[in-house]
C-alpha cells in the first residue's frame, strides 16, 4: 500500500484527466460510488514509489448543489483530514482563468484549514503560447502564495515539474499556503477569481473566434443539421456494425473453446452444464463487451472532443417536452443497439432526475435482442406483399411500425413520470459549458473504454451467471435435458398457461416467454426446441411454419410483439441498471411496471384484432 | 430597461442586475459559479432555431442556457 497519497482535483474540461494519465501511465484503479456517476480514479504516481495520485471527478465548486456533488466533495473533505495526503494538485484551465480559479481559490482555503500543501498546475499553456497570449504565472503565484506550475498535459511540457515537486515536497515536508483565506466566504472568493483572472490571465478573443466559427458551422439549422445527423449515424453504426465482427469473434471463441472442452468431459450431465450453463452463461453477457467498449470510446471521443455538449444543446428543446434534457439522445439512441451500453451512456447526464427518467426511456427502446423475435412474428403473421407499386412492402413497414411504437412508449413513459412523480431527484438546470473544440487524447479514451467493459464484466457477470445457471437448472430437470416440455421449466409454463390465455397463447409460447426473460432472443432458440427444430435461430423458415401451423391467430401474433417491444425481459439489463441506479428498488419496479404495461397492452391488442375478425 | 437574458438576441451585449425570485437557489449559485454574477457583462453570441437554448459568452466561457433559467437573469442592454 502507498505511504503518501496526492489528491489530483480540477473543474471540468480542464484537462484533468490527461494529466493524471501522464502522471501514472494508465495503472488506474476506478471506484465507482454506488448509485452515482462519480469515479475516483487511483494510480501510482510514475517515478515516485510509495506514492499515489487520486483522481476526483471534475467539480465546478466546492458548494455542492445536487446529492452527487455533495458525495465528491464530502470525499474530498475527507481526503484532507487523511495524514496520508501530503499534498493537493489543482489543475486550471489557463486559457480560461476566471471559471477554474473560483474553485481553485475555494481548494486552496480547505487547503490551507488542514494544513494541506497546494501547487495549481496550469493546464494548456501550449495553447497560451501558440496563440501569443500573455500569462503572467509568477503574478498568480505571487497573489495565491501557491507555486503556479505551467504546463501542458497534452504534449507533457512541463509534467516533470510537478514530478519534481511533488518529490522534493515529500522529502522535506512543504510549507502551506500561508493562512490567508480561510475565513474568506465564497462571495468573497468569487470576486477575487474575476480581478485575479482579469489581471494575470490571457486577454484577446483569439481563442472565442476560432470557436465561434466552429459553433457557427455545428450549430447552424443546415450545416448544424446535416453534421448531427452524420456523427449521429456513425455512432449508431459504430454500435451495430462495428462492434458486429469483435462480437462474432467472441461467440466463435467461446464456441471453439466449448468444442475443444466438452468432449473432455466423461460424464453427459457436467458435459451439458459446461456446455449450456458455463459456456452459454459465460457467453450471455461476455458478448456485450465490445460493444459497451466501441460506444464507451465514441462517446468518450465526442465529449473530449467538444462535440457532446453541441449534440446535447440540438436535442435539449424536443426532449424537453417529455422531462428529458438533450444528454438523453445519445443514451436513448445507443438503445436501439443495446440497453447495456446505453445505461453506461446516460452517466454522461449530470441531473439525477433526467438520469432516472432515461434509464426508464433506455429499457423501451427497440434492442437488436428484438430484432429476431419481431422478424419470426412478423414473418409469421404479417403477408410479404408489397403497395404503392412495390414502393412499400407490408413486412417491412410492420417492422417499421414496431420499432416507432417502442420509440413512443418510451416518450410516453418518461413524459408522463416526469408529469407526475414527486420532485425525488435532484434536478440541475440546463447551463451547459460548451468546451473550446479539442482533439482528444487517444490514451485516456481507451483506458475509459477498457474501465467500462472491465465494470460490465466484474460487476453484472455474476448476476447474469446466477439467472443462467437458475434457467438452466429449470430447465434441464428432472429429465436430464431429454425434452423441455417435461422439464421444471415446461411444467412452470403449464402453470401459467391461465396467465398467457387471454393473449391466445399456450404453454409452448408461455415457457418461450419465460426463457425470454434472459435475453429476449432466447424467445426463438426455446420455441424451436419445444417444436423440435434444429438451429431455429440460425434458419428461421422451418419455425415461421410450425407457428402458422400450431394455431395461432394474427392476433395473438401482434399481442407477442406488442408484449416484446415493452417487456424489460433482460436480465443484463436489470443488473447493469441496478448497479448504475444502486437501486434494486427502481429495478423491481420498471421490471414489472413495464410487464403489466406490456401484459395489459398485449391483451387489449388481441381482444381488439379478435373483435375486428 | 429590465430585460430577461433570454430575450438577447445574437450579438447583444448586456449587464446582470439580478435574478427574479422564481429562480431557486441552487441554480442561483450554479450561475454565480460560472460567472453570471450582478454587474458582470455577458454577451449573446447565438440565438438557435426552434428555440433551442441560446449561446452566451461571460469572460472567455461559452455557456449554453435554456428558456427556464435565462428568463430569470434579469439584465440591462448595453449594446445590441
Amino acid at each position: 500500500m502507498a505511504k503518501n497519497r496526492v489528491i489530483l482535483i480540477g473543474s471540468p474540461n480542464s484537462g484533468k484527466s490527461m494529466l493524471f494519465n501522464r502522471l501514472t501511465g494508465l495503472q488506474q484503479k476506478v471506484a465507482n460510488f454506488p448509485g452515482i456517476t462519480v469515479d475516483v480514479g487511483t494510480g501510482a504516481m510514475r517515478g515516485l514509489p510509495d506514492t499515489e495520485l487520486v483522481d476526483f471527478p471534475g467539480t465546478y465548486s466546492l458548494q455542492a448543489i445536487s446529492a452527487e456533488e455533495e458525495v465528491a466533495v464530502d470525499y474530498f473533505e475527507r481526503a484532507l483530514k487523511d495524514d496520508q495526503v501530503q499534498h493537493v494538485l489543482c489543475v486550471i484551465d489557463a486559457t480560461r482563468l476566471e471559471k477554474s480559479l473560483y474553485f481553485t481559490l475555494q481548494v486552496i482555503r480547505d487547503c490551507e484549514r488542514h494544513g494541506k500543501c497546494v501547487t495549481v498546475l496550469a493546464n494548456m499553456i501550449d495553447i497560451v503560447e501558440k496563440n501569443d497570449l500573455e500569462f503572467d504565472v509568477q503574478g498568480l503565484s505571487d497573489a495565491l502564495h501557491t507555486p503556479v506550475l505551467p504546463l501542458s498535459a497534452r504534449s507533457g511540457k512541463g509534467v516533470e515539474a510537478v514530478t519534481r515537486r511533488l518529490a522534493d515536497s515529500l522529502l522535506e515536508p512543504c510549507t502551506p499556503p500561508r493562512a490567508h483565506l480561510v475565513d474568506t466566504p465564497d462571495e468573497l472568493l468569487r470576486g477575487a477569481a474575476h480581478q485575479l483572472a482579469h489581471r494575470y490571465g490571457p486577454k484577446g478573443d483569439v481563442l472565442i473566434a476560432s470557436q465561434a466559427r466552429l459553433d457557427n458551422f455545428f450549430l447552424s439549422s443546415v450545416t448544424g443539421g446535416i453534421a448531427f445527423f452524420v456523427i449521429m449515424y456513425l455512432l449508431f453504426q459504430s454500435i451495430f456494425t462495428w462492434a458486429a465482427p469483435a462480437m462474432d469473434a467472441v461467440e466463435f471463441l467461446l464456441g471453439a473453446m466449448a468444442d475443444a472442452v466438452v468432449p473432455l468431459v466423461p460424464n453427459q450431465m457436467a458435459r451439458d452444464f459446461i456446455s449450456d450453463a458455463l459456456f452459454g452463461g459465460i457467453g450471455a453477457f461476455l458478448v456485450f463487451v465490445p460493444q459497451i467498449f466501441v460506444l464507451t470510446f465514441i462517446i468518450g471521443l465526442l465529449e473530449d472532443s467538444g462535440y457532446m455538449a453541441r449534440a446535447a444543446l440540438i436535442c435539449h428543446k424536443p426532449l424537453r417536452l417529455f422531462g428529458l434534457t438533450g444528454k438523453s439522445f445519445i443514451p436513448m439512441l445507443s438503445g436501439v443497439a443495446c440497453a447495456i451500453p446505453a445505461i453506461y451512456a446516460a452517466r454522461a447526464i449530470d441531473s439525477p432526475r433526467k438520469r432516472l427518467l432515461t434509464y426508464m426511456a433506455i429499457p423501451l427502446m427497440p434492442c437488436s435482442a428484438r430484432l429476431p423475435v419481431y422478424t419470426l412474428l412478423i414473418a409469421a403473421f404479417i403477408p410479404s406483399g408489397t403497395a404503392l407499386g412495390g414502393l412499400v412492402g407490408w413486412q417491412g413497414l410492420a417492422m417499421f411500425g414496431i420499432y416507432f411504437f417502442g420509440m413512443f412508449c418510451g416518450l410516453l413513459v418518461t413524459g408522463l413520470v416526469s408529469r407526475t412523480s414527486k420532485d425525488q431527484y435532484t434536478d440541475l438546470p440546463f447551463v451547459l459549458e460548451l468546451p473550446p473544440y479539442r482533439i482528444p487524447g487517444l490514451e485516456p479514451l481507451l483506458r475509459n473504454a477498457w474501465n467500462r467493459a472491465k465494470h460490465f464484466v466484474t460487476k453484472a457477470g455474476k448476476i447474469i451467471f446466477t439467472v443462467t445457471l437458475v434457467v438452466w437448472v429449470l430447465g434441464y430437470f428432472p429429465n436430464y435435458g431429454a425434452d423441455l416440455g417435461q422439464s421444471w421449466l415446461g411444467h412452470l409454463g403449464r402453470v401459467v398457461e391461465p396467465l398467457f390465455a387471454p393473449l391466445g397463447l399456450d404453454w409452448r409460447y408461455g415457457v418461450a416467454i419465460f426463457t425470454s426473460f434472459l435475453a429476449r432472443e432466447v424467445f426463438v432458440g426455446t420455441l424451436g426446441t419445444i417444436f423440435g427444430i434444429e438451429a431455429a435461430d440460425e434458419n428461421m423458415a422451418p419455425l415461421v411454419e410450425h407457428i402458422q401451423a400450431s394455431g395461432m391467430t394474427i392476433g395473438s401474433g401482434l399481442a407477442l410483439l406488442v408484449f416484446f417491444a415493452i417487456a424489460l425481459q433482460c436480465v443484463s439489463t436489470l443488473a447493469i441498471l441496478s448497479k448504475e441506479s444502486a437501486s434494486k428498488s427502481l429495478v423491481v419496479k420498471m421490471f414489472f411496471g413495464y410487464f403489466l404495461f406490456a401484459y395489459a397492452a398485449a391483451v387489449a391488442i388481441y381482444q381488439l384484432a379478435h373483435w375486428l375478425t | 430597461m429590465t430585460l430577461s437574458l433570454w430575450s438577447l438576441g445574437a450579438g447583444d451585449r448586456c449587464e446582470i442586475l439580478g435574478y427574479d425570485d422564481a429562480l431557486a437557489d441552487k441554480y442561483r449559485v450554479r450561475l454565480m459559479e460560472f460567472g453570471f454574477h450582478p454587474g458582470e457583462s455577458v454577451a449573446c453570441v447565438q440565438s438557435l432555431a426552434f428555440g433551442a437554448p441560446k449561446i452566451y459568452r461571460v469572460s472567455n466561457t461559452i455557456f449554453s442556457l435554456d428558456d427556464e433559467v435565462a428568463t430569470h437573469v434579469l439584465v440591462r442592454l448595453i449594446d445590441g
